[in-house]
């Protein structure tokens, strides 16, 4: 089993009119070769953040950035702006948006953004990437014949497919998903997610996915990260967070999930998540928790390691209260 | 969450007063208003059309073409003001002695003036203007021009050829030539330079370089000009106004027809911004109404509106407007009519178009109808209140546009042919040749209080833009 | 990516258009007779024109040399009549106005008042088209040169956006609102009253010079004021414009994917940024030239340029009409074909439009 990707100490911060908004602070995870992580969390809790840190699409008014990315071995915080274009992006990660129908550009073709980074990393020419395009098109569930088409002429879910298509030509270890089915119908997104499936183990590809939607990941999951404002809170295996979460809020979570079989009275968290500009001393999810004490309001919570390869930020379980 | 965000009239303004450059426009603009008040309340409109049009020789007491008071500053001498004396009005510089000659019916009429001239540039112009009484024989006029230094011209008699004849002094021949001879005697046939005019000789320092050279010195000093008449017949009279015209005349200078520029400039500014606001005003409203109804009604009625757009902007607009201009007796009404009708199909349809389109959409648009609101109802009382906002940024912004439109019509001539406007004082000094001729400030004035009028508008407009389009805020 | 797909629908679509333009042509057109004829103008000119044409052909024809004059005068008078009948200009207003439209369409202009073309013809057409290539010399450059400034500084300022230089073009946007001819005007006073340095009026020198190239030199020497009236007139307006779109569309999605694709940024720029960003910015583009082309009278008045503005403000001068109402049907031409043009243009660069008509 080994690591594809490890992340450590990951910091994005952003500067506004209105301070510093730490989005990404001190994530750490290890991503394994041929699982799939999924992250989850809440609207604003940081996770878009974190797969933009991960592939370094910063925006103009990052304040910090700064961990520890090995990627092989190699650190990849550590090269140049140039050298992570040419030998990460797409390379070693890819990346399917949220919203995926806007990656692509409307005035080429489809099949030419399919075929653009083989084009580009690889200097394969326009013949030969335009067919492997059509390939990976053909694998994805879309007729070749769209490769010639604008992307206007393609529904929401074959745009979303074609994303997929581009994201993988370049056979990269790690394709990293934003909520790559938010803006799709519920039958569609099975598709796509079957789609998902299917292509990771033909491919060997580890997923790095992100979701609000925590009932989806249960389909691909084989291990679950938890983020509230900007902190991962808890990392575990997926049968064992669907079955027992271990961090409060994790537990909350879970609680206002709906279940098909059994008869559950549905919960939900009061209060808001907090402000990511001035964010409270300890831990962050402690003004709203059930349980909280008093050295949770003071310290955060480094991560517990309950399980070889799962943790928790809890108070609970350092002290044995769990 | 912090600060939200706040709708409203009072909110917009606050944000307006943010933009530096709002405040400016908004500041020009008052200046403009002031401007116009003061045009309109100290010369009434008849009046302001009288004066320009310049019949009766109402002018004939101004310089031509002379600059503006204040250009002394930069040219860093004193420049001669205009200088009138006339004998019917008595006052210090003039005197009048009527003796009647024993024995007969003749009079001798002597006037004279005092001219204590301390400028440090030539005067531009000197004309005598006569005003005799007789029955059948006209006054024998005499002139003797005395310098400061002493020394007397003297020049030949003439009689009157009418009772109200001029002396043009400055292009006179038979006064150039006396000048010349009395200097080539005088400095013993010196050769006179015929460069030399005759206000150079009569208010020069006449040495005998500067005569053959043909650059003389002013001299400053008191100057006596009297005129000896013999007036014929017992009720005859002779009275003279001497003007001695000087090089600036007042805040603006004057035009080639010594009207004053700053009538035209006051007035241009009520008249630019009437005509601006208003054409700028209708065309919106009209526009607004026209992009309602179709979106609104759609089907056929759509269809026409959509047609007709599309024909207008093939229109070629100013030919349009020069050809109506050019060929039917019009004044500014018309004219503003004619920019009206010619916009009203224009561009700006197409935006409200769409606006109103997806409004139509709207859930409570749709309750509405359901609760039985008549068409008119919706139109006035939901969509109507909506679209209104983003349409007064370009409704400002519009303005200069049609300032000038007007400007540039009466610059070829065509707008209104007795309305004293900016664009009509361009014209007089485009035909003048004012700036081959070096009249700067005759074209510089109208130009200037255009611009100042485009920025206002312009810089209000665009602030107000970027307030009420959140989306242009953040760029 | 421009390939030449030009398919069978996309040519249907433009000849539509095409037809579509010309009917309003014929609008405008009919319109400006309507107008034109209110005051019985065109009706003036029209029957003026004949008759003189017909005088001229009784005095060449030798067969009539010999008559005396009046008996010549009621020859010409009878033929007059017969030819009012012959061609309909007897009939009522509203035939009338068909006929003339028809001619008026054809460019069968008449003849002018007072005025007479660069080559002698009084033909109003000649006096006409002979002067519009010079109006298209000068307005295409400068429309041309105008373009590319607005593209590149607006590229390079959408990359620096917040900056001094920035701000400072934002703030001086309004500087557009006034036309290119009223900067002209500042620019003759400047570079002629006061420095002698560039020519204020005229295409050429006077002489003109006997070679091509000190022909052409000066040429360009008069050309430079009124360019750079029209440049800084739409400077920093559309400089400002196409920051602003280009700002606009480089935040777009695809633009982010591009980026995380690894792409390197030349060409997010040009293939990402720029291209999808050039139809609105074709858009505004066509909007200034067709406005240019009215701009173009007062322009060529402030300059004296010989074109077509200067033909008409001459015609204004001289007051004469059939020259006024042929300037006036030779624009609604020209503003058509610019529009034409554009369309064509538009549709080749946007392949919604372009894949649109290929299914």
């Amino acid at each position: 089993m080994s690591t594809a990707l490890s992340v450590r100490n990951l910091r994005l911060y952003f500067s506004t009119r209105k301070g510093v908004v730490k989005a990404v602070d001190n994530a750490s995870f290890d991503l394994r070769k041929g699982e799939t992580l999924a992250i989850v969390g809440e609207s604003g809790c940081g996770k878009s953040s974190l797969a933009r840190a991960l592939i370094r699409l910063l925006p103009r008014n990052v304040h910090t950035y700064s961990g520890e990315v090995l990627l092989d071995g190699v650190d990849v915080m550590k090269l140049s702006e140039e050298m992570f274009r040419r030998s990460v992006r797409w390379r070693k990660i890819s990346m399917v948006f949220q919203g995926a129908q806007n990656s692509l550009n409307p005035v080429l073709k489809v099949g030419f953004q399919v075929a653009e980074p083989l084009m580009i990393h690889f200097g394969v020419s326009k013949e030969e990437a335009l067919a492997e395009a059509k390939r990976y098109l053909r694998l994805v569930g879309i007729h070749e014949s769209f490769a010639d088409r604008y992307p206007f002429e393609l529904s929401g879910g074959m745009k979303q497919r074609a994303v997929i298509a581009m994201a993988l030509i370049t056979h990269p270890e790690i394709v990293i998903l934003d909520e790559p089915t938010s803006a799709l119908d519920v039958i569609t997104q099975a598709n796509i997610i079957n789609l998902l499936k299917r292509l990771q183990s033909e491919m060997g590809l580890s997923y790095i996915f992100i979701t609000h939607d925590i009932a989806l990941t249960s389909e691909l999951a084989d291990r679950v990260a938890v983020m509230y404002a900007g902190e991962i809170v808890e990392i575990s295996d997926a049968e064992e967070f669907y079955r027992r979460p271990r961090h409060p809020y994790a537990e909350k979570l879970m609680a206002s999930v709906p279940t098909l079989r059994t008869d559950k009275k549905l919960e939900f968290i009061p209060g808001t998540p907090p402000s990511l500009i001035n964010p409270p001393p300890g831990c962050r999810f402690a003004p709203r928790c059930p349980y909280a004490f008093e050295r949770c309001l003071r310290e955060s919570p480094p991560p517990y390691e309950y399980k070889t390869g799962s943790f928790v930020r809890c108070w609970l379980y350092h002290e044995g209260k769990r | 969450m912090s600060s939200r965000v706040e709708y409203g009239w009072r909110a917009t303004l606050r944000e307006l007063f943010t933009y530096k450059s709002a405040i400016l426009g908004i500041a020009i603009l008052a200046f403009l208003v002031a401007l116009s008040v003061y045009a309109v309340v100290t010369i009434p409109y008849d009046q302001a059309v009288k004066l320009w049009r310049g019949s009766e020789n109402v002018w004939i007491n101004n310089p031509r073409n002379a600059l503006p008071e204040w250009w002394e500053w930069f040219a860093g001498k004193k420049l001669p003001r205009t200088l009138v004396l006339d004998s019917r009005v008595t006052g210090f510089g003039v005197s009048k002695a009527v003796t009647p000659v024993v024995g007969t019916d003749m009079k001798l009429v002597t006037i004279n003036y005092i001219i204590d001239y301390n400028y440090d540039d030539f005067p531009s112009e000197v004309n005598i203007f006569f005003s005799a009484r007789y029955q059948k024989n006209p006054p024998l006029v005499k002139l003797v021009v005395q310098k400061p230094g002493g020394e007397e011209i003297e020049f030949p008699r003439f009689s009157l050829r009418a009772p109200n004849d001029s002396l043009y002094y400055s292009i006179s021949k038979d006064v150039l030539s006396t000048l010349v001879s009395y200097y080539a005697s005088k400095h013993g046939g010196v050769n006179v330079s015929d460069r030399l005019t005759s206000i150079e000789l009569t208010f020069g320092r006449a040495s005998r370089e500067g005569l053959e050279s043909g650059a003389l010195e002013v001299e400053k000093g008191m100057y006596r000009v009297r005129i000896d008449a013999v007036c014929f017949g017992e009720d005859s009279d002779l009275d003279a106004r001497i003007v001695v015209y000087g090089k600036v005349h007042g805040p603006a200078g004057t035009d080639n027809l010594r009207r004053p520029l700053e009538i035209a400039l006051l007035w241009g500014a009520p008249v630019a911004l009437a005509f601006g606001l208003t054409a700028s005003l209708l065309t919106t409203v009209l526009q607004m109404v026209i992009a309602t109804i179709g979106a609104w009604y759609g089907g056929v009625i759509d269809d026409i509106i959509q047609r007709l757009t599309e024909v207008y902007m093939i229109l070629p607009f100013l030919p349009f407007l020069i050809m109506i201009s050019a060929f039917y007796k019009i004044d500014i009404w018309v004219i503003l009519a004619v920019v009206i009708v010619l916009s009203i199909f224009g561009g700006g349809i197409k935006s409200t178009r769409a606006l109103v389109l997806s409004i139509k959409e709207y859930p409570y648009i749709e309750a509405a109808k359901v609760y039985g609101a008549s068409n008119a109802r919706i139109i006035f009382l939901y969509i109507i209140p909506k679209i209104l906002p983003p349409l007064v940024p370009g409704l400002i912004s519009a303005v200069p546009g049609f300032v000038f439109l007007e400007a540039a019509l009466s610059f070829l001539g065509l707008g209104d042919p007795f309305l004293p406007t900016w664009g009509k004082v361009l014209n007089d000094a485009f035909n003048a040749g004012a700036l081959y001729r070096g009249y700067f400030y005759w074209v510089l004035e109208p130009a200037a209080l255009l611009m100042l009028t485009a920025f206002a508008f312009a810089f209000l407009g665009f602030a107000l833009d970027r307030v009420v389009n959140p989306r242009l805020r953040e760029m | 990516m421009c390939s030449a797909m030009v398919s069978k629908r996309l040519i249907r679509h433009l000849v539509i258009r095409g037809v579509t333009l010309y009917l309003t042509v014929v609008v405008a057109v009919y319109l400006t007779i309507i107008i034109a004829n209110m005051g019985g103008k065109v009706d003036e000119f029209v029957l003026g024109d004949l008759y003189t044409r017909i005088y001229e052909e009784v005095n060449r024809n030798p067969q009539y040399r010999a008559l005396p004059g009046p008996e010549k005068d009621k020859l010409v008078k009878q033929m007059f009549e017969l030819e009012v009948k012959r061609l309909g200009y007897d009939r009522p207003f509203i035939e009338r106005s068909f006929i003339y439209l028809r001619d008026a369409l054809t460019l069968d202009l008449g003849r002018a008042l007072f005025m007479l073309s660069d080559s002698g013809s009084r033909l109003v057409r000649n006096i006409i088209l002979e002067r519009l290539p010079n109006t298209v010399l000068l307005f295409t450059t400068v429309t041309v040169i105008n373009f590319f400034i607005h593209l590149l500084l607006g590229l390079y300022l959408s990359r620096h956006h917040g900056s001094l230089l920035d701000r400072i073009t934002v703030a001086l946007s309004p500087t557009s609102t006034i036309p290119g001819w009223f900067y002209g005007i500042f620019l003759i006073l400047i570079f002629y009253t006061w420095l002698h340095l560039l020519p204020p009026s005229g295409m050429v020198d006077v002489p003109p010079p006997p070679d091509p190239l000190s022909y052409a030199l000066s040429v360009l020497k008069h050309m430079i004021l009124p360019m750079l009236a029209w440049i800084i007139s739409g400077f920093f307006l559309g400089v400002y414009s196409t920051r602003t779109f280009f700002l606009i569309f480089s935040t777009e999605d695809y633009v982010e994917a591009a980026k995380a694709k690894g792409l390197p940024p030349r060409l997010i720029e040009t293939r990402y940024i720029l291209r999808p960003s050039l139809p609105p910015i074709l858009t505004s583009f066509a909007l200034s030239v067709v406005g240019s082309w009215g701009g173009a009278i007062i322009t060529e008045t402030v300059f004296q340029w010989p074109g077509l503005g200067l033909v008409t403000w001459q015609a204004i001068q001289y007051f004469d009409t059939p020259v006024l109402v042929g300037i006036t049907v030779i624009y609604a031409y020209l503003l058509a074909a610019t529009v034409f043009i554009l369309d064509i243009v538009y549709s080749l660069v946007d392949p919604r439009i372009k894949a649109g008509f290929a299914r």
